[in-house]
């Protein structure tokens, strides 16, 4: 249960009735849109069109418009779809598993979480199916009875399991989402004056009323959902890790894989649900339900991570060297610690190991600003760690008369700004669309901000959710 | 044909949850219960049970002999290839795509279940007894002719738990 006294209030300010939660989380759809939106969706949409022309390139031109070579043949695309994905861990990873620790203080953070999830995944998706060389046969890599053979897809390949995770991924997270948000769709049908936002979000919200047969059922499937999805959390960055790990590369072939990819891609995933909430936080005035201890509490789950990180990477180098492998020494002490990936390779671990220790200290974690460029730099380690598993092993293997350099063309560069800029915009539309807030789940645990008495039956209940 | 009933109307979850369970005491029938959010109180006394679960471990169990059996009919009988003297049957290589394709399975017919037993969706008009239920009214809908026990009787029991208003309604059969 959550206990009031170990972390404080759930909801600062005066205490809310409920119809003032509603209405505050809500605040931001009835409201005017504010000029920086419109600024930033259109920034967001012109880098969305350099993407646009760049995969245009690339569909006209082949992947041959890329920096890949035939050492190199994995580079932006397959570090950036690694680091989407990674990103769009933290939604599954903040419902799931806050739900089954019983954290409350998750039910301000997990729809925008939810939602970066959503997209990211979507942006992540983008890669492997432009890198296919010809993505209009992407169907292909369905198993179904077909014309060429049948020839069937490899069952033993994690590029297909990758495949059916990350669909899966998309599939659950989406649904998951969604159907969280159709009580909230009615609260907006049931408190608008306005007719057109009324029909709009009256379709969406399904034709709920709160029923408790529609409650029960609710539960229901939450459960199932969240149960199948927690699996699903850790499958997906593990199979993305075995499309590198059951290679024979030198610094891929590695057992420790999995866990450093999950553990990962939990960290990227916290650090941009930390930029966005400060965000929420200060551009949208959700302080009240966006309070500095849930900062806090990211924070301090950003440093046990970054340990854990650090403790990988270390391991990493450990083992090349103690494996007697002159070839893994070679990668690690050569070609990523010194040597042309040196600066790659310090930027990552200074990044994503050292730069979140400064969360050790509590008025680090109290400054919201400097939280917010820590959490982008995470990121920005994250992307380089990716780079560095990518480029680094690819470029000096075996054999030294295929030693090549991979620098990234105009065009990579065009489709990753593309991404980030449906990824904003993405996110921009949440922001002005969707409540920011589950306010069902907010109004549910607004009853533990009072001290508990006994006379409140409801309080004593923990097997919520 | 038009319905009468008995709309209880409440400003807290302790006051529902309290007059809601003496009225089931007494006997009285509740016919629906609309609340913004879930109380595990309400959904415990309204009896209802929901099987989803079961469900959607069946569909989970179904998806798993159909996906292991495909497999292995792609694999064995339908086109074995020779990968330096593996077995065709690889199984335990068959379970990762397995897993991930039962939860897929399992998502979306369970999602389609719950749409179609919870009737929820996309475009259904809502019924709506009291529109504050979904902001910040807990609602108790009483059926006038299966209620058991009398007008005033309720009336009056839910006005001293702290019911906010009782009033009459007269709609179409809903929930």
């Amino acid at each position: 249960m959550y206990k009031t006294d170990v972390r404080g209030k759930l909801i600062d300010g005066e205490e809310k009735s409920l119809s003032q939660i509603s209405a505050e989380i809500l605040a931001p759809i009835y409201a005017k849109t504010p000029r920086w939106w419109y600024i930033t969706m259109g920034i967001a949409l012109l880098m969305f069109a350099w993407g646009i022309q760049s995969v245009y390139i690339t569909l006209t031109q082949g992947i041959g418009a890329w920096g890949q070579n035939s050492t190199v043949a994995w580079g932006w695309e397959i570090i950036n779809f690694v680091w989407w994905i990674g990103i769009g861990h933290a939604g599954t990873a903040f419902s799931i598993f806050l739900l089954i620790l019983r954290q409350k203080w998750r039910t301000a953070i997990n729809r925008a979480a939810e939602a970066m999830t959503v997209v990211a995944v979507l942006c992540a998706a983008l890669f492997p199916l432009l890198h296919m060389g010809r993505p209009w046969l992407f169907f292909w890599i369905f198993p179904y009875p077909n014309t060429r053979g049948p020839l069937w897809v490899n069952f033993n390949s994690p590029l297909f399991w990758d495949f059916v995770a990350i669909s899966a991924y998309l599939l659950i997270s989406a649904s998951f989402w969604y159907f969280g948000m159709v009580p909230d769709f009615a609260t907006i049908r049931d408190t608008t004056k306005s007719k057109i936002k009324k029909a709009i979000y009256g379709f969406f919200s399904f034709g709920w009323t709160g029923s408790s047969k529609e409650w029960l059922r609710f539960e229901g499937l939450a459960f199932v959902l969240g149960g199948i999805a927690a699996v699903l959390v850790v499958s997906v960055h593990s199979i993305v890790s075995t499309d590198f790990a059951v290679s024979v590369e030198p610094g891929w072939h590695t057992t420790l894989f999995p866990p450093y990819f999950v553990v990962g891609a939990i960290f990227s995933g916290f650090a941009m649900v930390l930029t966005l909430v400060t965000l929420m936080k200060k551009l949208y005035n959700m302080e009240d339900f966006i309070t500095s201890r849930h900062v806090d509490a990211v924070c301090r789950v950003l440093v046990f991570i970054s340990l854990i990180m650090g403790t990988a990477y270390i391991t990493e180098i450990f083992i090349a060297w103690y494996s007697g492998s002159e070839y893994e020494f070679y990668t690690f002490f050569k070609n990523r610690i010194t040597g042309d990936y040196a600066f790659q390779f310090w930027a990552m671990f200074t990044l994503n190991a050292l730069l979140p220790q400064l969360f050790w200290s509590k008025k680090i974690r109290n400054s919201i600003w400097v939280v917010f460029v820590i959490s982008l730099l995470i990121n920005l380690g994250m992307w380089y760690e990716r780079f560095n598993i990518v480029v680094t092993s690819l470029s000096k293997n075996y054999l030294p008369a295929s030693w090549a350099a991979y620098h990234p063309t105009s065009v990579e560069i065009g489709f990753f700004v593309g991404t980030l800029g449906m990824f904003t915009a993405g996110v921009l539309l949440f922001f002005r669309y969707i409540p920011q807030i589950a306010i069902s789940e907010v109004k549910m645990v607004a009853k533990f901000n009072k001290q508990q008495t006994s006379h409140l039956k409801s309080g004593n209940h923990h097997d919520y959710e | 044909m038009n319905k009468k009933y008995l709309v209880g109307v409440f400003d807290s979850e302790h006051t529902l949850i309290d007059a809601f369970e003496k009225a089931l005491e007494k006997g009285v029938v509740v016919e629906e219960v609309y609340t913004p959010y879930p109380i595990h109180e309400i959904l415990h006394g309204m009896k209802n049970k929901t099987r989803i679960t079961y469900a959607a471990f069946f569909y989970g169990l179904g998806a798993v002999i159909l996906l292991l059996s495909g497999m292995y009919y792609a694999a064995v009988i339908d086109w074995p290839l020779h990968f330096g003297g593996k077995p065709f049957n690889t199984f335990p290589s068959f379970i990762v795509v397995t897993i991930v394709a039962t939860i897929l399975t399992i998502t979306l017919l369970t999602l389609f279940t719950f749409s179609v037993r919870a009737k929820i969706y996309p475009g259904k008009k809502a019924e709506i007894i009291d529109i504050r239920a979904t902001d910040d009214k807990f609602i108790i809908l009483l059926d006038q002719e299966t209620m058991n026990v009398g007008k005033p009787e309720i009336t009056e029991l839910f006005q001293s738990y702290g019911a906010s208003e009782v009033y009459e309604k007269e709609t179409e059969k809903t929930a």
